[in-house]
This record gives C-alpha cells, structure tokens and sequence, in this order.
C-alpha cells in the first residue's frame, strides 16, 4: 500500500496536467492580482474554486477512466492488492494535489500580493473539505460513466466552463444576470466559491451553502459508486 | 497432481452461451494449452479459473481452493498475463516489478526478472518507450514476479514478430523447467505444438478434444498425400496396401494418396523391391488439420 502511494505519487508528478492544475490557477491569481486593492477578499476565493474544480473536474476523472480503460484495475483485481486500493490511493493523492495547488495560492496571495487572508481557520478549513468533497464527487460520476479516460477528460473540460462561468469564476456575479447567478449559487462550485467569500469576508459560511455542498457530496458520490465499471 | 480441475464450467451473457459445459484439469508442471479461434470461450474459460469472472454453474478448483471464495489465498500463488492490459504510460519498467513484487507474500527478486527477460538495459525507460516486444516481456515477468505455481499467460505473442516470438517460447519452456505449471491461452497452431504437453481445443463453448498436439494430429483420419520420383527398379502396386486410398504416375513422379500410417508401409514395400526413389516427401499434418476434422471448419475461417 505505501509503495502503491509512492508509486502513484510518482506518475502524478509526472502527468503534465498536475503541472497545470497548480500552475493554472495560480496564473490567473498572479495576472489578476497585480491589480487588487491590499485586503482583497475576492480573488483568492475564485483562485482557489478554480484549482479545487481543475483537480475534481479534470485531473481526477482523467487519471481514473483511463486506468480502467487501459485495464488497471482489472490487472490489479489479478493480485492479491484489492483494486479498490488504487481508487483510494488516487483520491488521496489527488487531495493532496488540491491542497498543495490551494496552499500555493495563499502563499503567493497572501504575502506577494497583499491579499487578505481569513482569520477563521476552522471554518476555511470545514468550507474546503465540503468544497472539495463536492467537487471530487462529480469528478467520481465522470470517471464512471466515461467510456475512456480521453472521454472523461473531455466531459470534464466541457462541464468546467459552464460550472466555473455559473460559480461566478469567470465574471463577477453582481455583473451576471441575476437568475443565472441566484442558480450558480447553488452549484457545487458556486456554493464553494461562495462560501469561501464569507470566510473571507470574516464572516461564517452559510449553513444552507455548506448543507448544499455536503448534498452534493453524498448524493453524487452514491451515484457515482452505482455507476461504476471495474472494467 | 491436478493443480486445475474444472468441472461442467457454464456461463452466459444474457440469451448468449459462452459456455456450455467445459471440462479439463491440469497436471503439475505442464504447460497447457487452450486453444481455438476467437470468441469461443477460451478466455471467459480462463477467467473464471483466475476469479475474475463468476460463473453460472460448474465447478472450479485451482490448487485445491475455489476461485471465488479463496480468492485471496488463490491470488498470491498465480501469476496472470492478460491480453490487452496496459501499464501507465509514466512508470518505468522497474517501478513497475518493484511495485508488482511488493503486492505478494514471497516475491521473486524482481531484478533476476529483469535479466532472465532481457529488460535489464531498459530498466529505467518509462512503459509507454518500450517497443511491444518488451511490453509483452515486462508483462510476462509482472505475471512470474509473485513467485506463482501456476501462471497464466494470455495470446503471449500476440504482436510480436517471428524472432520476438521464438525468443519468447524458449524463455516460457524455462519457466516449464523451473517448475511453475504454465496455462497458455492461443490461438496459433503453431505455438502450441511447439510448447504444450497437452491442448484442449474449444469450439463454440465447449471443449471438442484435449491431447497432446501429436496425438490430436494422429488422431485425425483425413487423407493426405505422400510423393516421390522413381530413380531406378520397376514400380511395384502400391494400391493394395493398407490404408492407401489411391495412386497416380506421371512420368516418374509419383503421388500416393491414403489415410493413417500409410507412408511407411508404402516406403517399407518400396525397400523390399528395392525399388530406389528421390524427392520424398510426405504431407505434414498439422494442428489445423486436426482443427478442421474436429470441428468441420477450417480454423482461419472462424477468425
């Protein structure tokens, strides 16, 4: 199981789209950035939703479809190593991806820019988890109903914009048409995004968004485990 | 000792039988062959003696435990080599044994693998670099790395070319040697007659013979054809002579047509007569032909 760990962690760091997914991010935060107030308390929620939703939406379906589809975890189910090992190793790894391309963002954030990073640490922390755990979850869903790992990677290319675009990442939402934006609010981006503004903003996330993202994460990741094909 | 026994084995996909009744066992030590075109069960067959599949009926025992039920105790004592499984494309080739040895008990020493398999130079060169020789090599050391007693080894030399090919067989007659029980899953003729002890043939589900390749070839009563040029002394009747069906002369060259053993009492009245003849040459039977006689199809015709 550890070698398992090490191994994986090894490919990871291999894949381009690790790279990307730290460095993505942390591009639109830089570029952006430059131009903030001291204090900004909206640009690094948004950094941060688009590095979760890039892992759970991209890396992870990717990485997991394509391990069935090259015949992995069939292989894998050969030995006396449960192929379920390797789905929990990866979905720990890819945390770990999230949370190293998140803590890069406050890094960078919060002393090179200036930005303003939230004293609430439990409820940054209770925000990210959910935040994460929703978004992992529908990355599980493509991951199980994609027939290959390039499908997955396309379904999750294709879902992102419209996620990230209701989830007010890609304008602000008090510039979005109101309906689009009361809907994004309750996307699993939109509510993480959201709630990440509150926990800036100094205050607490609300219960309704946090319940929001914890739905997501149970029913989706239910859905996903029904879905899934080991072969 | 039978390692494998395999009893009135059943399964079906929806109104399809891809089963129907297979039965063989396997002695210790052998290397046995299941062979027959594709699509005739031979792979569901040997997935379900691996635990991989379920079957419908029938029973399995590999090393005296059932696949589905000691399918963990099963695990670590086979090593499997399937047909279209990859690796990912980033690990290297000793990553991979490292990583492989480590899911067994009593690993082999995952480096003497990469000597005896001729991977010790590509070592350090990532899966999806390796030509498909060496892919099939790696796959064949991932299936010996858990020190199994039984390996199964699916279309081996499915892709490689000719010198691949032979270099494979010999290194898979070593395993032989080195006492692990070999299941070969073919479909080419030609690679079981060269390693099998003994073969089952499938056919649409089930099981239509298993001997050994010679004895599956000698035991076909197709005609065949034996040839030769008479150099000096009369000819003498050939036509009365046991299982000959018939003989044609044209000029010198003669050709003998018969069934079974024929050539060697033709050859034996030829010596008697002292009769002297050149260019002889008697049509080889081959698998295949057995193929045809057991089934009524010729085996490329199913592909």
């Amino acid at each position: 199981m550890t070698k398992l760990a090490v191994v994986e962690l090894k490919l990871l760091t291999r894949e381009p789209g690790a790279i990307f997914s730290l460095l993505i991010p942390l591009f639109i935060l830089v570029v952006f950035g430059s131009s903030i107030e001291p204090g900004d308390t909206v640009l690094l929620p948004m950094a941060l939703a688009i590095a979760v939703g890039l892992v759970g939406l991209y890396m992870l379906p990717t990485t997991m479809a394509t391990y069935r589809e090259r015949g992995i975890l069939r292989r894998l189910s050969t030995t006396p190593v449960r192929p379920g090992n390797l789905l929990v190793v990866q979905l720990i790894l890819q945390l770990v991806l999230a949370l190293t391309a998140c803590g890069l963002l406050l890094a960078v954030g919060g002393t090179v820019l200036g930005a303003h990073l939230p004293t609430g640490v439990l409820p940054g922390v209770l925000t990210f988890l959910l935040g994460t755990a929703a978004m992992f979850a529908v990355g599980l869903l493509i991951a199980a109903l994609a027939p290959n790992g390039r499908a997955a990677n396309g379904i999750g290319v294709l879902l992102y914009f419209p996620m990230a675009y209701l989830a007010g990442l890609m304008q602000p939402t008090d510039q979005m048409p109101d309906i689009l934006a009361r809907i994004g609010e309750y996307t699993p981006l939109g509510a993480f995004r959201q709630s990440l503004r509150d926990v800036w903003a100094g205050g607490a996330p609300s219960p309704l968004l946090l319940g929001v993202m914890a739905a997501y994460a149970v029913v989706i990741s239910i859905a996903a485990a029904r879905f899934f094909r080991w072969e | 000792m039978a390692v494998i026994e395999v009893t009135d084995l059943r399964k079906r996909y929806a109104d399809l039988t891809v089963l129907d009744g297979v039965s063989f066992s396997v002695e210790e030590g052998e290397i046995f062959g299941i062979l027959g075109p594709n699509g005739t069960g031979k792979t569901t067959t040997v997935e379900c003696v691996e635990g991989l599949r379920r079957p419908d009926g029938g029973s399995i025992k590999v090393l005296g435990l059932d696949p589905v039920k000691d399918g963990r105790k099963l695990r670590e004592q086979i090593g499997v080599q399937l047909q279209h499984t990859q690796l990912p494309e980033n690990i290297k080739v000793w990553e991979a044994l490292d990583l492989y040895a480590s899911f067994y008990a009593n690993p082999r020493n995952w480096r003497e693998l990469l000597e005896e398999w001729g991977l010790a130079d590509k070592r350090n060169a990532r899966f999806g670099k390796l030509s498909g020789g060496q892919k099939q090599r790696l796959f064949i050391a991932l299936a010996l790395v858990g020190n199994p007693r039984v390996a199964f080894l699916d279309e081996l030399t499915a892709g490689l070319d000719p010198q691949a090919r032979r270099t494979t067989w010999e290194l898979i007659k070593q395993v032989r040697a080195s006492g692990v029980t070999v299941v070969l899953v073919s479909h080419f003729m030609d690679e079981v007659e060269e390693l099998c002890d003994r073969v089952a043939v499938f056919d649409r589900g089930t099981i239509v013979a298993i001997d050994t390749p010679a004895g599956l070839v000698d035991g076909i009563d197709a005609e065949h054809q034996m040839r030769f040029t008479l150099m000096a002394g009369d000819m003498v009747e050939l036509g009365g002579l046991p299982g000959v069906t018939g003989v044609t002369r044209t000029g010198n060259r003669v050709v003998v047509t018969g069934r079974g053993d024929f050539a060697t009492a033709v050859t034996a009245e030829l010596a008697r007569h002292h009769v002297l003849v050149s260019d002889l040459r008697i049509d080889k039977r081959t698998l295949d032909d057995a193929f045809v006689a057991l089934t009524g199809r010729s085996f490329d015709s199913t592909h």
